[in-house]
């Protein structure tokens, strides 16, 4: 048979029946039906018949039989023959060189532990991988992850080609450094020995064997090359040489070049003269990296079995009579620091195996993702973007008071945590064991992460991607800036079809625009709050580049005032009588309006506080909070909404506006009272909460600043005859600015006002102010004598407040 | 913190009507005959809400024995409410 089922007889072997294929030049007249054409050239048109030479005909069609052999069709599948199973061969010998480590270490029990370890990982994985067959069974798996590794082309620095997650065979891995070796040829050329058995000037011919040996080392693999499996290379480095002749150092024994053709890990050598490509294909490997590539290079060439310090390799028990007395106790030393290192891996490699290799990619994979996208952060070391990523939890650890050295570090980074770990843990290793086994899966990973970063730096700031020739684009994402499904170009803000329609007075009390202006003034408070977080530290004497820094700072943050007061519309002029409602005062009938003026008291200055005091005062009738809740003559009190709207304003706005007017000068105090009477409708003001709340504010500051003894007589002499005016105005309703019944509880404000008034009252005022209220207070005490005792003493405390500002008591009504 | 920029407040696009509802009460219409009326306490580009203090309307239609359609109205009350963007089919301000 042949391959392709072609008959591969011989033409002379053939049958020459009728219906014997023919070869081409076989065929009695191969061009003889061309002949034949020509004769119809000046003839009619050209027959089919006439021209067909009948070569169809003559096909055998009937050998099939083997298609399915070699197509792997047909009904049945075949077992497939095992005759390229190299993998699976050696792996059947790794089993006995495996059974070699453990009788050896029975034999010998001093080092025991550590071979028996090392030959654990040794046997277990042939034999989960004798099973494999082709290789490619993991691709059948569901959820299959191709290996990471990272390309060359991709990571432009330096690529070692990062192996397969293979723990089992690393860990036992040593290489000594440059230093190290150099001392021990030192030693030995002291003691007269060859180095290795080798002259000096072969040196670089086994650096090559080196690269030969150890092709994953080897820096310049091409990328997507097919690597072998880790287990098997330490199988293909003992069985190169099974048994080195005794007392020859395996310095430089590995497999030579001379190795015959057609072993199988020829596949894997690498021709020295690829190593000169190395440098321009990897142009500049950083200065941090290169030396250690050097400390790879020169030493000999790694054992996974043996310290390597210049001792034979034992792989027999029959080797150790061999050596030297010194030999041996060097051997028998090292041989025991490898047991109690091989007991911390294994102390430490409990869990291993717990996950597969696709679970680890798996991790990995979103690791390095969250990695560069945060990490990309961190270079940014932009604290703008550290505070959108994580607005809140930044607020908040502010708040907390968060163990920060400094206000620059990034919280909560997994990325510099990762990165700074494993680095202080490489940076103390690094001397002393250059690519130690445990390390050197961290290392790589930080390599890699770090080559992840860079890369993710070097990416094109544009999201897309039009690689020429193709057809579509390639849209970049990350965890960030996911893939953007739509590319919809936003006009800009000078040009574009952006409606400017210029806002007329008229429209700018109607509800979408105060909207809009409430929602310029967060803008703005944002913004202020977020330049408070970015406030330079107070420059000291003499840095001119602090205090430039410091002035820009404040400029921008004066600029941002300005905008938060443009957008605030305190300085709209005040049209007298208007229907609507002036623009500020609109913007405090929303809820988020009051909420938003204790922000905005902390970013103005005295003199905007104070317009907005007074710009409150004046419009005290119009305010929602005291328009609304004039108690209706059959209502209770207010609506719900209402109630809440006053509760609101008394606690977000009265505080503010108190703060200010604690601080206030006195001849304000007397100008914002002398508004309330001119400006207001003070009965009805005085029917609210509110009202009655501002109000009591401005009184007893007065009274403050007259028992401080800070008002001069002048001033004094005004305020007193406001008050006078304030006080004959009020008088006739002084019975009727509480709210609701006697027993509808919320009356303290109340009690407070008149205190405040009772304070400030002339001795006659104050006998004008017993008599308007007496019956309340009496009803109040009557009441209490019904209540439970603690909601009654709070009832007639706050009468008491009142009864002692006039020098009275509850307890003189009896 | 993304609208810090000081065009946050104009009006550029879609969602920025909806930003001044912001702390108002909305009406909003849901797929499955759904309505919400509560105060907006934070939206994002997916219309997903947060609303407070929302009452929820479900319209529920059912056949009677003469094959009569009527519509019956469930009311629910809730204190605070996640909606998920892809049910939202308006937000309107409810002045």
């Amino acid at each position: 048979m042949s391959f392709f089922g072609f008959d591969t007889t011989l033409p002379r072997d053939r049958g020459r029946g009728p219906g014997a294929p023919k070869g081409f030049f076989e065929n009695s007249d191969p061009f003889a039906q061309v002949a034949l054409a020509d004769k119809f050239v000046d003839g009619d048109a050209v027959d089919f018949e006439d021209t067909y030479d009948g070569l169809g005909d003559q096909l055998d069609d009937d050998q099939d039989e083997f298609n399915d052999d070699t197509f792997g069709g047909g009904g049945e599948t075949a077992p497939v023959g095992r005759d390229f199973d190299f993998f699976g061969r050696t792996a059947g010998v790794a089993d006995v060189i495996g059974e070699e480590q453990v009788r050896y270490s029975l034999q010998n029990p001093q080092a025991a532990p550590a071979p028996a370890q090392r030959a654990a990982p040794a046997t277990a994985v042939p034999a989960e991988s004798t099973s494999r067959r082709t290789g490619y069974e993991k691709y059948s798996e569901p959820g299959y992850i191709p290996d990471l590794q990272a390309k060359s082309s991709v990571w432009t620095q330096k690529a070692e080609p990062t192996p397969a997650p293979a723990p089992a065979p690393a860990p036992s891995r040593k290489i000594m450094s440059l230093e190290e070796v150099e001392a021990i040829e030192a030693q030995m050329r002291h003691r007269g020995q060859p180095i290795g058995g080798l002259p000096p000037q072969q040196i670089p011919q086994s650096m090559a064997d080196l690269y030969q040996r150890h092709p994953q080392h080897f820096p310049t693999l091409p990328d997507g090359f097919p690597q072998l499996p880790p287990e098997l290379q330490a199988q293909l480095e003992k069985g190169g040489m099974p048994h080195p002749p005794p007392g020859m150092p395996e310095l430089y024994g590995g497999p030579g070049p001379a190795m015959p053709p057609g072993a199988p890990f020829l596949q894997n050598n690498l021709p020295p003269q690829n190593m000169p490509p190395q440098g321009p294909r990897h142009a500049g490997p950083p200065q941090g990296q290169r030396p250690q590539n050097m400390q790879q290079q020169p030493p000999p060439p790694p054992s996974s079995r043996a310290p390597n310090n210049g001792l034979p390799v034992i792989t027999n028990p029959q080797q150790l009579m061999h050596l030297t007395e010194e030999q041996r106790n060097t051997y028998l030393v090292e041989d025991a620091k490898r047991a109690k290192r091989n007991h911390k891996i294994f102390l430490l490699s409990r869990g291993n195996g717990l996950m597969t290799p696709q679970d680890k990619n798996f991790i990995t994979r979103i690791q390095l993702q969250q990695l560069v996208a945060a990490a990309g952060n961190v270079a940014d070391s932009d604290p703008e973007a550290v505070l959108a990523e994580d607005f809140y939890y930044q607020v908040y650890s502010q708040i907390r008071g968060a163990p920060r050295q400094h206000p620059h570090q990034p919280l909560g980074h997994f990325a510099q945590t990762y990165l700074l770990q494993t680095g202080n843990r490489l940076g103390g290793n690094r001397h002393r064991h250059p690519l130690q086994g445990a390390d050197n899966h961290m290392q790589r990973m930080q390599q890699q992460v770090q080559r992840a970063v860079e890369a993710a730096k070097a990416k094109p700031k544009n999201k897309q991607l039009i690689i020429e020739g193709s057809l579509g684009k390639i849209s970049f994402s990350n965890a960030k800036a996911p893939k953007p499904m739509l590319n919809i170009k936003r006009p800009d803000s000078s040009e574009g079809p952006r409606p400017k329609k210029v806002q007329s007075d008229l429209s700018l009390s109607d509800r979408k625009s105060i909207l809009t202006n409430i929602e310029r003034v967060y803008s703005a408070l944002m913004s202020m709050e977020d330049m408070e977080r970015t406030m330079p530290p107070p420059p000291e004497e003499g840095d001119a580049d602090a205090i430039q820094e410091h002035m820009e700072w404040r400029q921008k943050l004066q600029s941002l005032n300005q905008k938060l007061w443009k957008a605030l519309k305190v300085m709209e002029p005040i049209v007298p009588n208007s229907t609507t409602p002036h623009p500020f005062i609109a913007f405090l009938s929303h809820p988020k309006g009051k909420k938003a003026i204790p922000r905005i008291f902390r970013h103005i200055d005295q003199e905007q506080r104070v317009t907005i005091l007074t710009m409150i005062v004046v419009h005290l009738d119009s305010l929602d909070v005291v328009r609304l809740a004039q108690s209706i003559p059959g209502e209770a009190q207010p609506s719900l909404a209402v109630r809440e709207a006053i509760d609101l304003f008394s606690l977000a706005v009265m505080p503010s506006l108190l703060q200010y007017v604690n601080e206030a000068p006195f001849n304000i105090i007397i100008g914002l009272l002398g508004l309330v009477i001119a400006q207001t409708h003070v009965q009805s003001v005085a029917r609210t909460k509110v009202g009655l709340g501002i109000l009591t504010m401005l009184l007893s500051r007065a009274e403050l600043v007259k028992e401080a003894g800070q008002a001069p007589e002048r001033d004094w002499q005004q305020w007193v005859e406001k008050f006078n005016v304030l006080f004959d105005t009020l008088e006739p309703v002084l019975a009727d600015i509480f709210p609701g019944s006697i027993n509808s509880g919320d009356d303290m404000y109340v009690w407070q006002f008149l205190a405040a008034v009772g304070i400030g009252a002339s001795p006659e005022q104050q006998q004008r102010l017993v008599i308007a209220v007496k019956d309340r207070v009496m009803e109040t005490v009557g009441y209490s004598k019904s209540l439970p005792a603690d909601m009654s003493s709070q009832r007639l405390g706050n009468v008491n407040l009142f009864m002692r500002a006039i020098g009275l008591d509850v307890e003189l009504l009896g | 913190m993304a609208d810090t920029e000081d065009a946050g407040a104009s009006v550029s696009e879609p969602l920025d009507l909806v930003r001044l509802s912001l702390d108002e009460i909305v009406f909003v219409k849901l797929r499955g005959d759904r309505e919400l009326k509560g105060r907006l306490h934070a939206y994002d580009s997916h219309c997903n809400l947060v609303l407070g203090d929302v009452e929820e309307t479900i319209y529920v239609v059912e056949e009677d024995e003469n094959e009569e359609e009527t519509t019956r109205t469930i009311k629910k009350q809730e204190e605070m409410l996640f909606v998920r963007g892809d049910s939202v089919v308006l937000i309107s301000p409810q002045a």
